[in-house]
């Protein structure tokens, strides 16, 4: 029930072009992909990116008068008409159960973890050197670095936003990562993935004005087989991000209208 | 021209829906088919994040005034589309079409902001219908 009544808020939105941001913005400057010195492609910028509040839908040009998601009408709690997602049985179980209703971390301002947060509508800047790669993005001001390397540490402790590594594909960026403390979700919709959720992001920027980017989740504890979710960002050099308090006015929690979450690796009661 | 002004509000109303599903769910707090529609002045707006609010003052069937508060977007996402808080001062006359809250308290999210003379406030940007835009009757 939930989950419809998601379903009928997007379904709402779902007639205009994807971006949040005013009129679906200006056309973005045409170009080369710019390079650094030694000839990577360069991914630095504010970037505009389509709200993904259900990483399950492939997400598609919005046609002239027409929905946006595939099948959005269809939003259930059978997931009739969308993209089937490989659930193992645990994994269907975690998604039968989610209500937001039942507690919400993001409405209390706990961290989005790395998904939600490339999935937000509010701008991303990245900034990039030799050594890092730096994703600020202005959804509650939250910031997320990759490092070049070849491996991640042994007995990382488990984060929000997990323990990323950037090597290069060609021309792709890829960004590995691992270390998650399953206390989060995948989207606004409430897709599960647990501690041990790999995930695995490639950047490739195409030309000056825009980045082609892919996801996939792998993560045998709550889908038999990885998936991916392909989208498109859209340079805005006419944007630069802003502070982003969610902590200032939360009426919705501090007035209690929402509940938080309780942390899903703690017991629920103690001995 | 009237004409117009409808087919582009249609549009901007749906763009203006989206920023509010960003920082968390909308199934979290509010009922999509508890719909209300609130005729009333306001009383304040908050200009914060993570959602601007609207404090409004509506008249109750014996002419008391119920206070109302009302959910909106994001002000960082308002403030790019060029909207201030300054599009609306204590007193101004609006409706509100808005979704109330499971706790059933005088809380909703505002879906649109209408102002008497049918201008949307908050929808899209600011140039469509903001500050610049004629003022509602009655106003200065």
């Amino acid at each position: 029930m939930s989950r419809i009544a998601t379903g009928l808020a997007l379904v709402a939105m779902c007639a205009a072009p994807a971006f949040s941001q005013g009129r679906g913005g200006p056309k973005p400057p045409e170009g080369p992909t710019p390079r650094m010195p030694d000839g990577k492609p360069d991914f630095s910028g504010v970037w505009a990116r389509p709200y993904t509040p259900d990483m399950s839908m492939q997400i598609r040009e919005a046609k002239p008068g027409g929905a946006l998601y595939r099948d959005l009408p269809n939003i259930s709690k059978d997931q009739k008409g969308q993209v089937q997602l490989p659930f193992t049985p645990a994994g269907k179980a975690q998604w039968d159960a989610y209500d937001p209703a039942n507690g919400d971390y993001t409405g209390a301002c706990m961290p989005f973890g790395l998904t939600r947060s490339v999935n937000s509508p509010d701008p991303l800047q990245i900034m990039q050197n030799a050594k890092y790669v730096g994703f600020l993005w202005e959804q509650n001001t939250w910031f997320h670095i990759a490092r070049f390397a070849n491996e991640h540490p042994k007995n990382l402790t488990p984060s929000w936003f997990g323990d990323s590594i950037a090597k290069w594909d060609g021309d792709t960026l890829v960004i590995d990562t691992i270390g998650f403390n399953g206390r989060t979700r995948l989207d606004t919709i409430g897709h599960p993935h647990s501690a041990q959720m790999h995930v695995i992001e490639r950047y490739t920027r195409t030309d000056l004005g825009h980045i082609a980017y892919e996801i996939t989740i792998d993560d045998p504890v709550t889908y038999t087989q990885p998936w991916k979710n392909v989208r498109t960002f859209t340079l805005r050099p006419d944007w630069e991000i802003m502070e982003y308090s969610c902590e200032e006015n939360n009426k919705d929690f501090f007035e209690g209208h929402i509940k938080g979450t309780q942390d899903p690796n703690k017991p629920a009661a103690s001995k | 021209m009237k004409t117009k002004m409808v087919l582009t509000m249609a549009g901007l109303l749906v763009a203006a829906a989206l920023p509010m599903l960003a920082h968390h769910s909308f199934a979290a707090e509010f009922d999509d088919s508890k719909k209300v529609m609130l005729k009333g002045s306001v009383v304040k707006v908050e200009w914060q994040n993570p959602h601007i609010w609207l404090y409004v003052d509506v008249k109750d069937e014996n002419g008391k005034d119920v206070r109302w508060q009302c959910e909106g977007g994001p002000p960082n996402t308002l403030t790019r589309n060029g909207w201030t808080k300054d599009a609306l001062q204590p007193g101004d006359a609006i409706t509100i079409d808005g979704r109330r809250a499971k706790d059933g308290t005088n809380t909703c999210n505002a879906r649109s902001v209408t102002l008497p003379n049918g201008h949307m406030v908050f929808a899209g940007s600011a140039e469509d219908g903001g500050p610049k835009a004629p003022k509602a009757e009655g106003q200065q």
